[in-house]
C-alpha cells in the first residue's frame, strides 16, 4: 500500500472539505491529534477491506463463470454490474489548496488529489495540472526548489504544459531557496502576483489557467528565519470549458486517435500534444538489411518514470531495424501513466503487482518480465533486455545483428551488452571495435534463452533474499567464467537521474560523460576475432604491436601517453593475483573512469583509448599476458589513499549499483 | 452459391491486408481429404463448386497471431465490403501462470458475417512447448447472442492445442487457399485437441498454505525432472506412443503447476493397447537404462528407467475394462501383485514445464482415485502398496513366472 493514491474517478468524498477544515482546526490540539490519526487509519483499513473483498468477489465470479459456461459459450462475468457515475455536467470545480510546513493537500470537488504529510519528503513546490474540460488530474509533480537546478526542471515542465490547462501550485516546507529569477518570472507570467517576492519559508498557494485567468492566490510570509509562514488554505472555483475547446483538431487517423487519448489524459510531454505541429509518434526508421535480430523479443523494464519511458521508447522506435511487434514494456506496479505512454506508441504493455521491497522487488520484476517474454515468444532463442532510463543508439539493432551469432555459437559467452563501463568521452574512440570482458555491464543487453531457462530462472533469488539481480548474475556461481561482448563506444546511454540506486551526484560523476554512438550503420570490425580462441590470437597480436610506455612517468598525467593518434600503447601495473585490483582502482580513479568496482577486464587486461591511441593495461604477474612485459620494466604500483580520506563519499555511493 | 461468394470476398479482404490464413473447416477438409491426390496435383481453378458450396453455416479459417499486426484497417475494409464482424477477446493464458502479471487482453476469435453465411477466424498462438493454442469462445454480457448460431461452431467450445502444421497452397473449386498439408492427420488431431490450462489460481493458493521448497536440492530435482520429462516425451513421441502424466507428476501439475520437489521420480501412464516392444530399446538408446520391469504385457506391466543421478522414470501401463481402468503393481521381494483402480477417463492436452503433454481430462477424479479426498495436503511419506486409496491386493505371481515378471537391473 505504500504507493496508494486516491483515484479521483472512483470515490468522491463529498463531505471531504468540511471534514478537512474541521480536521485541521483540531490538529493544533494535541489530545485530539491521536484520535484523528486513529480515525484516519480505521477509515483507510475499512476502505482497503472493502476493496479487497470486491476484488475477491469479482475474481471468484470470473472463475466460476469459466467453469460453468464451457458448455454454452456464455460469459456471465459481467453480471457484476460496475456502478457507473452519472456524467458530470457540472461546469464549476471547487478547488481547495493547502500549504504548510509539514503538509500540503489539494482537493478538487471534494476529492483529495494530492495529500503529502510525510516527514522529510515532498519539500518544495507541488504542481498539479488539471484538464480544463473534465477536471481530471493530468500531471502531478514536485520540484524541490530548495535545492539547486530543480527550478530549471520546473520551468521546463511548465513550458511543456498546453495553454488552457489549469495549474495548481502549493509549497511544502520550503520552496524559495533556489527559486531563481527565471522561474519566478515564469510564475509571474502565469498570473502570480506573489511569486516574484517569494522568500525563505513562505507558504504559498496559487490556482490559474495557463495563458488565462487567475482563480486565486494566497500567501503567508515567514516572520523570521527560524520559523515558517502560517499555513494557508485557498478555496476557489474553476469554470470548466467544453471538451471540444480542450482538444486539438488533428486529422482523424488511427495515430491521432492514440495521440488524442494520450493528450487528454496526461500533461508534460511537450510537442507530442502540440495542436499546431505535433511531433510524430511513428518513426519508420530504415529497415536493416539481413536483420538477424528482427524476431528477437525486446523486453523494456520500467517502473513509474513515465517521462523516462517516453524518451526511451522514442529512441528505441527510431533505431534502424526495430520491430515494434516484438517489444513488450513491463511496468512494475499498477501505474496508469507509463501504460498511457506505452499505448501512445501502440506497443504492448504488461503490469506487474509489486511483491517485494526495493532491490528484491526490482529483482522479482526482472524475473517475471524475462519469464513472460519467453512465454510470449516461445520460439525466441534470445531476448533483448532494456531499461526505461536508456537512450538507444540508432545502430543498436545493427550492432546486435552483426554480433548475435557469436552468442549462439560460442558457449564461453554470457551476454552481449550495448554498454561499455569504461567507455567515456575521453576513453572510447572506435565505433567498429568490440571487446570481450569478464564483467556483465547490463544497460541494454542480450540474454540467451537457454541460459535463462536452464540456469538462471530455476535459481533466481527468492523475494526474501534482498539481492540485486545484476549483482547476482555477476557472481561466479552464475557467470561460471563466461564473458560478455561489448562495444568500445556504447550503444546505449544511461540518462536516468532519479532511481533506486541513482542520484544527481552519482549520475554526474559516472554516467554523464559516457560516450554514445550516434553514427548509423557502423560496420563492425573483425567480429570473428571475438570468439574465444581467436580473441587470444588477436590480443597477442595487439600486444606484439604495442609500444611500451615510459613507466618512470606518472600514469595519471596526460603526458604519460605521447601526443600521437592511432597507435597502440601498453603499460604494466602491479596485480599480485586474480583478485588484486589495488593499482587498477587507483588508475581508474585518476583516469576518471568507473572505479567503484572492477569492470571491463579480460584476464588481467583492460583496453581503452587515450588521446585517440589504443591503450592497454596489463596486470603483472596475475595476467597471462605478463609474459609480454620486457624484463627492464617494473610494473607500476599505486597506493590506495589513506582511510579517512577515502571514507568521505565513496562508501555510500559504492553501495549504489549500476542498474 | 452464397457460401462460395462469402468465402471469396473474405479471402479478398485478408489478402488485401497481407494476412496469411489457412482453411481448417472440418466439413470442407473432410471432403477435400477424399480427393486429396487430385487436389494436390491440380494447379488451376476448377469451375465446379464441389466443396465450398457444401451445406453449412460457417467456414472456418485459422490465423497465426504473430503473422499480423492487429491493424484496425482490416475491419474498416470489412465493413465497407458489407461484412459485420465480432471480436472475442480474453486474457492471455501465456501470462496466466505468472504471478501478478496483467497484460492486455488478446483476440481469440473473429466472426465475419455476410448475409446468411459467416466466416469463423480462429486465432492461434504459439506457446512454450512448441505448439499452437487457440482459446475458448466465450461471449460477454453485451454481445449479441444471435449474431450467429454459436453452438454450431467447430472451434471454441474448449481451448485446443495443435502441432504447428505444414501448409500447402491448393485450388479448392476456383479459390486458391492454404490448407494443412496432411488433412487427415489434422482432422484426427482436431478430434483430440481439447486443452486444459493449469489451475494457476489454485496453485498459488496452495503455495500460500504450503510455501514452496526453495532449497538447492529442490531446485536441482526440478531441473533434473524437467529434463527427464523432456527426454521421455521426445522418445515416446518419436515412437508415436501416446502417454500422460500419472501419479505424483500428475498431482504436481494439478495441485501446484510444478514438479513436486520431494517426489523423487517422474511418472507416466500409457494404455497397454499403445504398448510397443521398441519402448525399452528406445529409452536405452536415449541414455536411460532399464532399472526394472514388472509384470507382462498381458498383466500388470510396469517399466522403470534410471534417469540422471537418482531421478527415476516410472511408466505404468493401463488396462481398460468395461467400466473402469486399472494398472498393476508388483512387490519384488514377495511377488505380491497390486491393482490400482481408476474411473474411466479421456486424455486432454496441457502444458507442463514447457512441454505439451497429455493429462486425464477428468483430472480431479483421477487424482482423487489415486490420492483420496485429501490430495490437497502434501505428504512426504508415501507407501505405494498401502497409501493409495485405490489399491487392492491382487494375489501373488506364480513362482515359475518370477524370472519373467520380476526383472531388476
Amino acid at each position: 500500500m505504500e504507493e496508494w493514491k486516491p483515484n479521483p474517478a472512483v470515490k468522491p468524498h463529498k463531505k471531504r472539505s468540511w471534514y478537512l477544515a474541521w480536521k485541521y482546526k483540531l490538529m493544533n490540539q494535541r489530545a485530539l491529534r491521536k484520535l484523528c490519526q486513529t480515525g484516519a487509519v480505521l477509515f483507510l483499513l475499512v476502505t482497503v477491506i472493502v476493496n479487497i473483498k470486491l476484488i475477491l468477489d469479482t475474481r471468484r465470479a470470473a472463475y466460476e463463470e469459466e467453469e460453468e459456461s464451457a458448455q454454452d459459450y456464455d460469459d456471465e462475468m459481467l453480471n457484476v454490474e460496475v456502478p457507473r457515475h452519472p456524467v458530470n455536467n457540472k461546469k464549476v470545480l471547487d478547488v481547495e489548496v493547502y500549504s504548510s510546513r509539514s503538509k500540503v493537500y489539494v482537493a478538487v470537488d471534494g476529492t483529495t488529489v494530492l495529500e503529502d504529510e510525510a516527514r522529510e519528503q515532498g519539500r518544495g513546490i507541488h504542481v498539479i495540472v488539471l484538464n480544463q474540460a473534465t477536471g481530471h488530474v493530468m500531471a502531478k509533480r514536485v520540484f524541490d526548489t530548495y535545492s539547486p537546478h530543480e527550478d530549471e526542471a520546473m520551468v521546463l515542465f511548465l513550458n511543456m504544459v498546453a495553454r488552457g490547462r489549469i495549474l495548481i501550485f502549493t509549497i511544502k516546507d520550503e520552496g524559495s531557496f533556489h527559486l531563481k529569477d527565471t522561474a519566478k518570472s515564469v510564475l509571474k507570467s502565469l498570473g502570480s502576483q506573489v511569486a516574484p517576492f517569494l522568500s525563505w519559508r513562505d507558504m504559498w498557494t496559487f490556482v490559474g489557467k495557463k495563458g488565462g485567468e487567475v482563480y486565486g492566490e494566497k500567501h503567508a510570509k515567514s516572520p523570521a528565519l527560524s520559523t515558517w509562514g502560517d499555513p494557508v488554505l485557498l478555496k476557489t472555483e474553476v469554470h470548466l470549458t467544453s471538451v471540444e475547446d480542450a482538444e486539438c483538431r488533428w486529422p482523424d487517423t488511427e495515430l491521432n486517435r492514440r495521440r488524442k487519448r494520450f493528450c487528454s489524459k496526461v500533461e508534460g510531454y511537450g510537442s507530442v500534444c502540440s495542436c499546431k505541429d505535433p511531433t510524430p509518434i511513428e518513426f519508420n526508421p530504415d529497415p536493416l538489411k539481413d536483420n538477424k535480430v528482427f524476431d528477437v523479443p525486446v523486453a523494456v523494464i520500467a517502473g513509474n518514470r513515465p517521462n523516462y519511458l517516453y524518451r526511451m521508447l522514442r529512441s528505441l522506435l527510431s533505431a534502424q531495424g526495430v520491430n515494434p511487434q516484438m517489444i513488450t514494456v513491463f511496468i512494475d506496479g499498477y501505474y496508469e501513466e507509463p501504460m498511457d505512454v506505452v499505448e501512445l506508441f501502440g506497443l504492448s504493455g504488461i503490469q506487474h503487482t509489486p511483491i517485494s521491497i526495493k532491490n528484491a522487488r526490482v529483482s522479482q520484476h526482472y524475473k517475471a518480465s524475462l519469464t513472460a517474454t519467453f512465454n510470449l515468444f516461445p520460439d525466441a532463442k534470445f531476448a533483448v533486455v532494456l531499461e526505461e532510463d536508456l537512450d538507444i543508439s540508432v545502430d543498436f539493432f545493427s550492432f546486435l545483428s552483426q554480433s548475435i551469432h557469436l552468442l549462439e555459437e560460442d558457449e564461453s559467452l554470457y551476454c552481449i551488452s550495448a554498454w561499455n563501463d569504461q567507455g567515456y568521452e575521453h576513453t572510447a574512440e572506435d565505433p567498429s571495435l568490440l571487446y570481450r570482458v569478464e564483467t556483465m555491464p547490463g544497460l541494454g543487453w542480450v540474454l540467451r534463452k537457454s541460459l535463462y531457462k536452464d540456469e538462471l530462472e530455476p535459481k533466481w533469488p527468492t523475494p526474501e533474499k534482498l539481492w540485486d539481480w545484476d549483482m547476482w548474475m555477476r557472481m561466479p556461481e552464475q557467470r561460471k567464467g563466461r564473458e560478455c561482448i561489448i562495444p568500445d563506444i556504447s550503444r546505449s546511454y544511461h540518462f536516468g537521474i532519479v532511481g533506486l540506486n541513482m542520484n544527481g551526484y552519482f549520475h554526474e560523476a559516472y554516467f554523464k560523460k559516457h560516450k554514445f554512438n550516434t553514427v548509423p550503420n557502423v560496420q563492425l570490425k573483425n567480429v570473428e576475432s571475438l570468439r574465444k580462441d581467436a580473441y587470444e590470437t588477436e590480443i597477442h597480436r595487439l600486444l606484439g604491436e604495442a609500444e611500451v610506455l615510459d613507466h618512470s612517468k606518472n600514469p595519471c598525467e596526460d603526458s604519460f601517453v605521447p601526443d600521437t593518434e592511432g597507435k597502440v600503447y601498453v603499460m604494466f601495473i602491479r596485480m599480485e593475483q586474480d583478485a588484486d585490483f589495488t593499482t587498477w582502482t587507483q588508475l581508474a580513479k585518476c583516469l576518471h573512469i568507473w572505479d567503484l568496482d572492477v569492470r571491463g577486464n579480460h584476464k588481467g587486461l583492460w583496453r581503452l583509448f587515450r588521446k585517440k591511441n589504443h591503450f592497454l593495461v596489463v596486470g603483472v604477474p596475475a595476467s597471462p599476458y605478463s609474459s609480454k612485459k620486457p624484463s627492464s620494466v617494473t610494473p607500476i604500483y599505486m597506493e590506495p589513499p589513506a582511510k579517512e580520506e577515502g571514507a568521505v563519499a565513496v562508501p555510500a555511493v559504492a553501495a549504489a549499483e549500476q542498474t | 452459391s452464397l457460401k462460395q461468394h462469402v468465402v471469396r470476398k473474405f479471402l479478398g479482404l485478408i489478402s488485401s491486408h497481407n494476412i496469411p490464413v489457412y482453411l481448417i473447416d472440418p466439413l470442407i477438409l473432410g471432403l477435400v481429404d477424399k480427393d486429396i491426390e487430385q487436389i494436390r496435383s491440380s494447379d488451376g481453378p476448377s469451375p465446379e463448386c464441389k466443396y465450398f458450396c457444401a451445406p453449412r453455416d460457417f467456414t472456418t479459417f485459422a490465423l497465426l497471431d504473430k503473422t499480423w499486426k492487429h491493424e484496425v484497417g482490416l475491419f474498416r475494409t470489412a465493413e465497407k465490403m458489407g461484412f459485420q464482424w465480432l471480436k472475442i477477446i480474453n486474457k492471455d493464458p501465456r501470462l496466466d501462470g505468472m504471478d501478478d502479471l496483467s497484460g492486455m487482453e488478446i483476440p481469440l476469435h473473429y466472426i465475419f458475417k455476410l448475409a446468411s453465411h459467416a466466416i469463423h477466424l480462429v486465432v492461434f498462438y504459439e506457446r512454450s512447448g512448441n505448439y499452437l493454442w487457440h482459446g475458448p469462445l466465450r461471449l460477454k454480457q453485451h454481445m449479441d447472442r444471435k449474431f450467429v448460431p454459436f453452438r454450431k461452431l467447430h472451434f471454441g467450445r474448449y481451448p485446443g492445442a495443435y502441432k504447428k502444421p505444414e501448409l500447402l497452397h491448393v485450388f479448392i473449386d476456383d479459390l486458391k487457399v492454404q490448407i494443412p498439408k496432411n488433412t487427415s492427420s489434422f482432422l484426427e488431431e482436431m478430434s483430440h485437441s481439447r486443452f486444459l490450462e493449469c489451475r494457476y489460481k489454485e496453485a498459488r493458493a496452495f503455495f500460500q498454505l504450503y510455501p514452496d521448497d526453495a532449497s538447492l536440492d529442490a531446485v536441482e530435482f526440478r531441473i533434473k525432472s524437467k529434463s527427464l520429462l523432456h527426454l521421455a516425451a521426445l522418445t515416446l513421441n518419436n515412437l508415436g506412443v501416446k502417454f500422460w502424466l500419472s501419479s505424483g507428476t500428475c498431482l504436481g501439475w494439478y495441485r501446484q503447476c510444478n514438479v513436486i520437489p520431494h517426489s523423487k521420480d517422474v511418472d507416466l501412464g500409457i494404455f497397454i493397447r499403445d504398448y510397443k516392444a521398441e519402448i525399452i530399446p528406445a529409452f536405452q538408446k536415449a541414455g536411460l537404462p532399464l532399472k526394472h520391469k514388472f509384470g507382462k504385457v498381458e498383466d500388470s506391466l510396469e517399466l522403470s528407467f534410471q534417469g540422471e543421478e537418482d531421478v527415476k522414470l516410472d511408466i505404468f501401463f493401463f488396462y481398460e475394462e468395461e467400466d473402469y481402468i486399472w494398472n498393476g503393481g508388483t512387490q519384488a521381494k514377495s511377488g505380491k501383485k497390486f491393482k490400482y483402480f481408476f474411473p474411466k477417463f479421456t486424455l486432454c492436452w496441457t502444458e507442463f514445464v514447457e512441454l505439451k503433454v497429455h493429462v486425464p481430462c477428468e483430472t480431479l477424479q483421477y487424482v482423487e482415485a489415486n490420492y483420496g479426498p485429501d490430495w490437497k495436503i502434501p505428504v512426504k511419506v508415501w507407501d505405494w502398496k498401502s497409501s493409495p486409496s485405490n489399491v487392492q491386493d491382487n494375489g501373488v505371481w506364480p513362482v515359475d513366472e518370477w524370472d519373467d515378471v520380476i526383472q531388476i537391473y
